[in-house]
C-alpha cells in the first residue's frame, strides 16, 4: 500500500491542460475543403477512392469556378485517400478536434456555399440545463473501437470528469445517451428501451460515424443507418473512430460549454508534405 | 495461403473428420460454414505443418448430420451456420439462433443463395429460449444487452444457487452489421475497410489477414520492410489491449491507481501506433499489397523512444499487481478451466494458453515476419484467471520487446521498398485463400472465395471469440456471482467479432 501511494506521488500530472487542441500532425484528421479549384469528374479520384461514397463530384461550377465537391464528415471514416490523392489540393487534411456538429447537415462539406458558422460554435444560445453536470449513459452497437475511445477520454490524460460528466451504468440516472455503434436491427429495440427508461431533458449522442450513418455497415440488411434511425440525436461526432478531444468536445457541445475553449479556426489546414502513393489504382474500378 | 476445394459427402463427414483428426498431431478445426447454402464447408488447420485444407460436402435438402455431436468445438460454428444458411444441423444437441433475433423475417437467410427447400427439418427462429434450471433455491439473473460499464451489447443469463452460478447462458448477436457479406458486395479493393471493422479493437489483425488472403490469391510477397511494418503493428495493437485488458482486472478488483495508470500508459501504445500509421487502431494502415504510408525516420524514432519509456513504466505497475496480495487472492484458483475442456472445444488464445494448450498462432502460421521472428509461447498450468492475467502480462513485455527489437534492426529505406503500386482491377476466378493470424485474443482466421468474375463470392471471418464465448459459461461455473466480472475481464471477449 505504501509503495504503490509513494508510486503514485511520485507520477507527474498526466491530464493535459490545453482542451480540444489540434491533432498532432502524426495523426490522420478528418477531409475539409479549401478554396482551390476542382477540376471535375475528370478526376473523380477522391469520390472513386472514398470506401464509404461520402464523397460526390459535379461538372457544374460553382461562382469562382470549381467545380462542386461535397463531403459527408457523417459517413467519413477518416481513411486520408481523398486528401493524400487530391491533385488540386481541393480536398486538405483538416488536423481541428472540433468536428462535432448539433445538426446532421452542418456535417455535409460544400464549396458552392458560403461558409456559415455552424449554429454549434455561435454561442450557447437558450440556457442549457447539463451546463456543469452531464451523466451519461453509453450503449454501444458496435465494433467497441468507439467504446474504447470515451473509455480514453475519461483517463487521466484528457479525464473528461473535470468537465463535470460522469459515465453512469443506468439510464435512470442519465441525461445523455451516448450512441456507439451502427445500429442494426439487433439493438434498435434495447435503445429505444433505454431512451424511454431516461428523464426528461435528455440528449442524444451518435458517437463515431457508424452511429451518424452506419458507416461502412449502411446500406446492408442489418437496417445499420446510425442512432437516428430510431432516436432523435442532439450532437453528431464524426470519425471512425473519433479521437478522445473529438469525444470531449461533442460532449461539451451537448452541454453548451464549447465556448469556454479557447478560440481557435474552425478547420485547421495540413497539406501532406509529400502526396502518399497508394497501391490502389484510381481510375479502374 | 492457397487452397484447393476437397469435395467429401456429407453422410460421413463425421468419420472423415475424425479420421483426419486423429492422424496426426496438430490438427484442428479451423472453422465451418457455407459457400451459398448447397454445401457445408470445413476449413482444417494442420498448426505443425503450418497448412491448411478446405472440404465441401455438398448438402441438397438443407440438412446434415451434426458434428457437434462427436466434435463440441463446431457447435457454435453450426449454430451460425443454420442462422446465416438455413442449413440445419440435425440431432444438434442446442440449435438456436446466434445472431438473427426475432426482429428479422421468419426463414431469413442472409447468406444463402440458392433456393431455400423446405424439407420439414428447418426449425423455424422463434422466441429465444434460455435453458433453465429447475430445483429448490435456483434464481435466475438476467443481464443485458446493455452492460453497465462502456462494453459491447450481449445477454447473460445466470441461474444460481445462492452465491453460486449453477449455469450461464449466453446470448449473442446483438450487433450483427452483415460485415460477411458487405464485404462480397463492395469492391475488391475497398474491402479492407470493412474486414477491419469486423471488430476494430482488432482491426490491425483484421487488416493483416484480408491483406494475407488477397495477396495470396495475387500470388504477391510484400518486401520485408513491409512485413516488419506489419509485424510492429500487430504487436503494438496486441501491448495496447493487453494493457487495457490488464488494467480492467485492476478495475475490477478495486485497485483504481493502478488502473487509472494503466489507462494512461495504454495511450503510450496508442501513441506509438499514431506515430507509425496516423491513427490510434490502425485504421486504414495495413492493405492488400503493402501499407498505406511508410513512417518517416523522425516518426521512428520517437516509436523507439516511446517503446522503450512504455516498457520502463509498465514494470513497476505490474509488478506491484502481481505481488499484492489482495490481487492474487481475488485471481488465485477462480474461474479455473481444465485443459482437457479447452482442447475438447477448441479454445484459442491467452485463456488456452494459461491452461496448457500450446498453440500460438504466430508460430505456426505465416504472417508478417511470422513464424520466424515468434516469440516463444507463453503457457501456465492452472487455468485460472491469475495463470490468464500472468500470461498477458508475459505477452505484453515480449511484445515489446520485439517491437523494440524490429524498429531497432529492420530497413525501412523510402522507395526502394515501396509496396505494390498498383493492384488489378478483378481478383483471379474460382480461387480460394485463407489466413490465419494471432489477434491480440488468439487464432483469427479469414476466408475468401472468388467466383467465376474474379469477384468475392464468400467471405468467412472466424474471430477468435467465435471459439472462446464457450468457455466463460465453462469457467464461471460452481463460482460466485461476484466473481463473474473477473473472469468476465480476464477473457476480454470480443461481441462485434463473434456477431460480425
Amino acid at each position: 500500500m505504501l509503495k504503490l501511494l509513494t508510486y503514485l506521488l511520485a507520477q507527474k500530472k498526466a491530464t493535459l491542460s490545453d482542451v480540444c487542441p489540434p491533432l498532432e500532425a502524426s495523426a490522420r484528421g478528418l477531409p475539409a475543403l479549401t478554396e482551390e479549384a476542382c477540376t471535375g469528374t475528370g478526376c473523380n479520384a477522391c469520390a472513386k477512392l472514398c470506401p464509404t461514397d461520402a464523397i460526390a463530384v459535379v461538372d457544374e461550377k460553382t461562382d469562382s469556378g470549381s467545380a462542386k465537391v461535397a463531403i459527408d464528415l457523417g459517413a467519413c471514416i477518416g481513411c486520408g485517400l481523398c486528401f493524400q490523392n487530391c491533385p488540386t489540393g481541393t480536398i486538405a487534411q483538416n488536423l481541428s478536434t472540433r468536428n462535432a456538429r448539433r445538426k446532421r447537415e452542418e456535417l455535409v462539406l460544400k464549396n458552392d456555399e458560403v461558409a456559415v458558422l455552424p449554429e454549434a460554435n455561435t454561442g450557447n444560445g437558450s440556457h442549457n440545463p447539463f451546463k456543469y453536470s452531464l451523466h451519461a449513459r453509453v450503449v454501444s452497437t458496435g465494433c467497441s473501437a468507439c467504446d474504447l475511445e470515451i473509455a480514453a477520454s475519461g483517463n487521466p490524460i484528457f479525464d473528461i470528469e473535470r468537465f463535470g460528466v460522469h459515465i453512469v451504468a443506468s439510464p435512470r440516472f442519465a441525461d445523455a445517451l451516448i450512441v456507439t455503434g451502427p445500429v442494426g436491427k439487433g439493438m434498435q429495440t434495447a435503445l429505444k428501451r433505454c431512451y424511454e427508461a431516461m428523464a426528461e431533458p435528455r440528449v442524444v449522442i451518435a458517437a463515431g460515424t457508424c452511429a451518424i450513418s452506419g458507416g461502412v455497415h449502411r446500406n446492408g440488411y442489418t437496417d445499420a443507418q446510425g442512432a437516428d434511425n430510431v432516436l432523435p440525436v442532439d450532437v453528431y461526432i464524426p470519425g471512425c473512430p473519433p479521437q478522445p478531444w473529438q469525444l470531449v468536445y461533442g460532449v461539451l457541445l451537448a452541454m453548451g460549454r464549447q465556448s469556454c475553449l479557447k478560440p481557435e479556426e474552425d478547420v485547421i489546414l495540413c497539406h501532406p508534405t509529400q502526396p502518399t502513393p497508394h497501391p490502389f489504382p484510381t481510375q479502374s474500378r | 495461403m492457397k487452397l484447393d476445394i476437397k469435395t467429401t459427402v456429407a453422410d460421413t463427414l463425421t468419420s472423415d473428420l475424425d479420421s483426419w483428426l486423429t492422424e496426426k498431431d496438430g490438427r484442428r478445426t479451423g472453422l465451418l460454414t457455407s459457400i451459398d447454402g448447397s454445401e457445408v464447408m470445413l476449413l482444417l488447420l494442420d498448426t505443425q505443418g503450418g497448412t491448411a485444407e478446405l472440404w465441401c460436402a455438398p448438402v441438397p435438402d438443407n440438412s446434415y448430420t451434426s458434428l457437434t455431436l462427436k466434435f463440441p468445438q463446431l457447435h457454435w460454428f453450426e449454430r451460425v451456420l443454420w442462422d446465416l444458411f438455413g442449413v440445419v444441423p440435425l440431432q444438434h444437441p442446442r440449435l438456436k439462433p446466434v445472431v438473427i433475433h426475432e426482429e428479422y423475417p421468419q426463414k431469413f437467410y442472409p447468406l444463402r443463395q440458392t433456393e431455400w427447400q423446405d424439407n420439414g427439418h428447418n426449425a423455424v427462429h422463434d422466441e429465444h429460449h434460455f435453458l433453465e434450471v429447475h430445483g429448490a433455491g435456483v434464481w435466475e439473473l438476467p443481464v443485458g444487452p446493455i452492460h453497465a460499464g462502456i462494453i459491447e451489447p450481449g445477454h447473460f443469463r445466470f441461474s444460481c444457487l445462492g452465491e453460486n452460478i449453477v449455469n450461464l447462458e449466453l446470448r449473442l448477436g446483438y450487433v450483427h452489421r452483415g460485415v460477411e457479406k458487405k464485404i462480397t458486395e463492395v469492391p475488391w479493393q475497398k474491402a479492407h475497410f470493412v474486414a477491419e471493422a469486423a471488430a476494430t479493437d482488432t482491426a490491425c489483425a483484421n487488416a493483416l489477414a484480408h491483406a494475407i488472403a488477397v495477396e495470396s490469391l495475387l500470388d504477391l510477397e510484400p518486401p520485408l520492410a513491409v512485413q516488419s511494418l506489419r509485424t510492429i503493428a500487430l504487436e503494438t495493437e496486441r501491448a495496447a489491449m493487453h494493457i487495457a485488458d490488464i488494467g480492467g482486472m485492476m478495475t475490477d478488483i478495486g485497485m483504481v491507481g493502478l488502473a487509472a495508470t494503466m489507462s494512461r500508459l495504454r495511450g503510450s501504445a496508442l501513441n506509438l501506433a499514431q506515430a507509425l500509421s496516423g491513427s490510434r487502431f490502425f485504421r486504414a494502415y495495413i492493405v492488400p499489397g503493402g501499407i498505406a504510408a511508410y513512417p518517416t525516420a523522425s516518426a521512428l524514432l520517437q516509436a523507439q523512444e516511446l517503446v522503450v519509456s512504455l516498457k520502463k513504466s509498465l514494470r513497476p505497475v505490474l509488478t506491484m499487481f502481481q505481488e499484492n496480495q489482495a490481487a492474487i487472492s481475488r485471481m488465485d484458483g477462480i474461474g479455473k478451466l481444465k485443459r482437457s475442456l479447452a482442447a475438447e472445444f477448441g479454445f484459442v488464445g491467452v485463456a488456452a494458453r494459461a491452461c496448457g494448450v500450446d498453440y500460438d498462432a504466430r508460430r505456426h502460421f505465416p504472417h508478417g515476419l511470422y513464424p520466424l521472428k515468434a516469440p516463444p509461447t507463453v503457457l501456465e498450468t492452472s487455468g485460472d484467471i491469475l495463470a490468464c492475467t500472468n500470461v498477458r502480462i508475459r505477452e505484453l513485455f515480449a511484445s515489446l520487446d520485439l517491437i523494440e527489437e524490429l524498429i531497432g534492426t529492420s530497413r525501412f529505406d523510402g522507395n526502394s521498398d515501396r509496396a505494390v503500386t498498383s493492384l488489378p482491377a478483378k481478383l483471379p476466378a474460382n480461387k480460394q485463400s485463407c489466413a490465419v493470424v494471432e489477434a491480440f485474443r488468439g487464432e483469427l482466421i479469414h476466408l475468401l472465395l472468388t467466383d467465376e468474375q474474379g469477384n468475392i463470392k464468400r467471405y468467412a471471418i472466424k474471430d477468435p471469440s467465435l471459439n472462446n464465448w464457450t468457455m466463460i459459461s465453462i469457467m464461471v461455473r460452481d463460482n460466485l456471482i461476484a466473481d463473474f466480472p473477473l473472469c468476465n475481464k480476464s477473457l476480454a471477449l470480443s461481441y462485434g467479432g463473434n456477431d460480425l
